[in-house]
């Protein structure tokens, strides 16, 4: 388990995180979502123990994190700009992450070698930027790391590979129970893997909940009535967001389908569809409620 | 085994409960049979294991599937409760839809005709078997 208390972080008076706490669970897939400049990447350095939070403790299983290497050498980070030392070869890499964590697991290494079939003798720098990633899974995966920290990881991957690595780290994830946070803006991706959310947004974590019950708790609703919509049904609703098109209303509403379904219902429209929201429409009206709206940019 | 669609809107969760339930109605999946398990189908179809494992509790508590410990889980004989949910469902969907029909103008007798049209199809199947 990962658990966060209090943490805050400046850089120079910039204040880029304010008391954040949050706990991730042994064997999740937690997405940590934000707007640009939110603070995810600050996040993830501190949960690695790369940077050190001024306020508040970083723990994983109940040890503090920075300069703790017996907690480091079960954890893998993957940063958003990949480092390998220049003129390394994939196979002086891999002796290098040999002698750094002791669960290094050199048939790991073997096995993968067929999956990513990269050739091990090359220098890592001469690889394009997505075969880079693949290097930085195939040696983090090689590690047996109990916990995974990805910054961007999908970036620059193809569908192929991104399916590939996906599949890898479920399969860790079932097999040993290892934790992975990761951080996308690429809402798509993180809807498939994870169970559960965050969502940072200027140095705070505004909502943070299982995927499934974020997805259950809000709606897409279409309705249109024969005369004019009812106002005492839009003060029962709780809305977030409305449009009209034409005479039909898009509403979009917080509760559960049951609930919603039954008070509209009851005023009898002409058409109604409730849909469940995507993550990235989730995002967006949830920025859009602390006044981070599209609407702003799209002038 | 079987693919579920990741562009849908529905959550994974709720999309391997209909699919299971599904599979358990049309007898694909027969009493006391063992479902695959939680390991195994997230590393088939490249899904969160704590995702599988939340739709098996649900079928559970629906009382479509029981779990031995230590054993994995396991077909529930179908009862009338399992049925009944179906059932009530499918009347929900035909009053909708009978409902639309009567909108649009079809008589009373023609959705009779229907109903016939549909009971020989039933018959028929029966005496090809």
């Amino acid at each position: 388990m990962i658990e966060l208390r209090g943490v805050e972080k400046s850089f120079q008076n910039q204040r880029v995180l304010n008391d954040i706490t949050l706990q991730i669970k042994t064997g999740s897939i937690y997405g940590l979502l934000g707007s640009n400049g939110a603070g995810k990447t600050t996040l993830l350095k501190i949960m690695a123990g790369i940077l050190k939070q001024e306020e508040g403790s970083v723990q994983m299983k109940e040890a503090p994190v920075y300069e703790n290497n017996e907690v480091k050498n079960k954890m893998v980070f993957i940063p958003d700009r990949l480092y390998f030392f220049s003129h390394y070869t994939i196979e002086q890499m891999a002796k290098f992450y040999q002698n750094i964590y002791s669960g290094w697991d050199q048939s790991r290494f073997e096995e993968l070698k067929d999956i990513f079939g990269l050739d091990i003798k090359k220098k890592v720098s001469q690889f394009s930027k997505g075969m880079q990633r693949q290097v930085a899974f195939w040696l983090a995966l090689s590690a047996m790391p109990d916990i995974m920290i990805l910054d961007e990881p999908f970036d620059g991957l193809d569908p192929v590979v991104r399916k590939k690595v996906k599949n890898l780290l479920i399969r860790d994830v079932a097999e040993r129970q290892m934790t992975i946070v990761i951080s996308s803006h690429n809402l798509r991706e993180v809807e498939d893997i994870c169970d559960y959310v965050g969502i940072l947004h200027n140095g705070d974590i505004l909502l943070e909940k299982d995927l499934d019950d974020l997805k259950a708790d809000i709606h897409k609703v279409q309705a249109a009535f024969r005369n004019h919509v009812p106002a005492k049904l839009k003060q029962e609703l709780t809305l977030l967001h409305e449009e009209k098109r034409g005479s039909v209303r898009l509403w979009i509403v917080r509760g559960s389908e049951e609930v919603i379904t039954e008070k509209v219902e009851a005023y009898s429209p002409v058409v109604f569809d409730l849909l469940p929201l995507t993550l990235e429409e989730i995002f967006i009206y949830e920025m859009g409620g602390v006044g981070y709206n599209v609407e702003n940019i799209l002038v | 085994m079987f693919d579920l669609d990741l562009r849908s809107r529905k959550p994974i969760y709720e999309q391997l409960v209909e699919k299971f339930k599904e599979l358990i109605i049309k007898e694909i999946l027969q009493a006391d049979e063992k479902l695959p398990s939680v390991r195994t189908l997230a590393k088939q179809m490249t899904i969160n294991p704590n995702t599988i494992q939340k739709a098996y509790r649900e079928l559970e508590t629906q009382g479509y599937i029981y779990s031995v410990k230590g054993k994995g889980s396991f077909v529930q004989v179908s009862d009338d409760a399992v049925n009944q949910e179906e059932l009530m469902k499918i009347k929900e969907k035909l009053t909708a839809d009978i409902s639309e029909a009567l909108y649009l103008g079809v008589t009373r007798k023609e959705i009779e005709q229907l109903i016939k049209k549909a009971e020989e199809s039933i018959g028929g199947q029966k005496t090809n078997d």
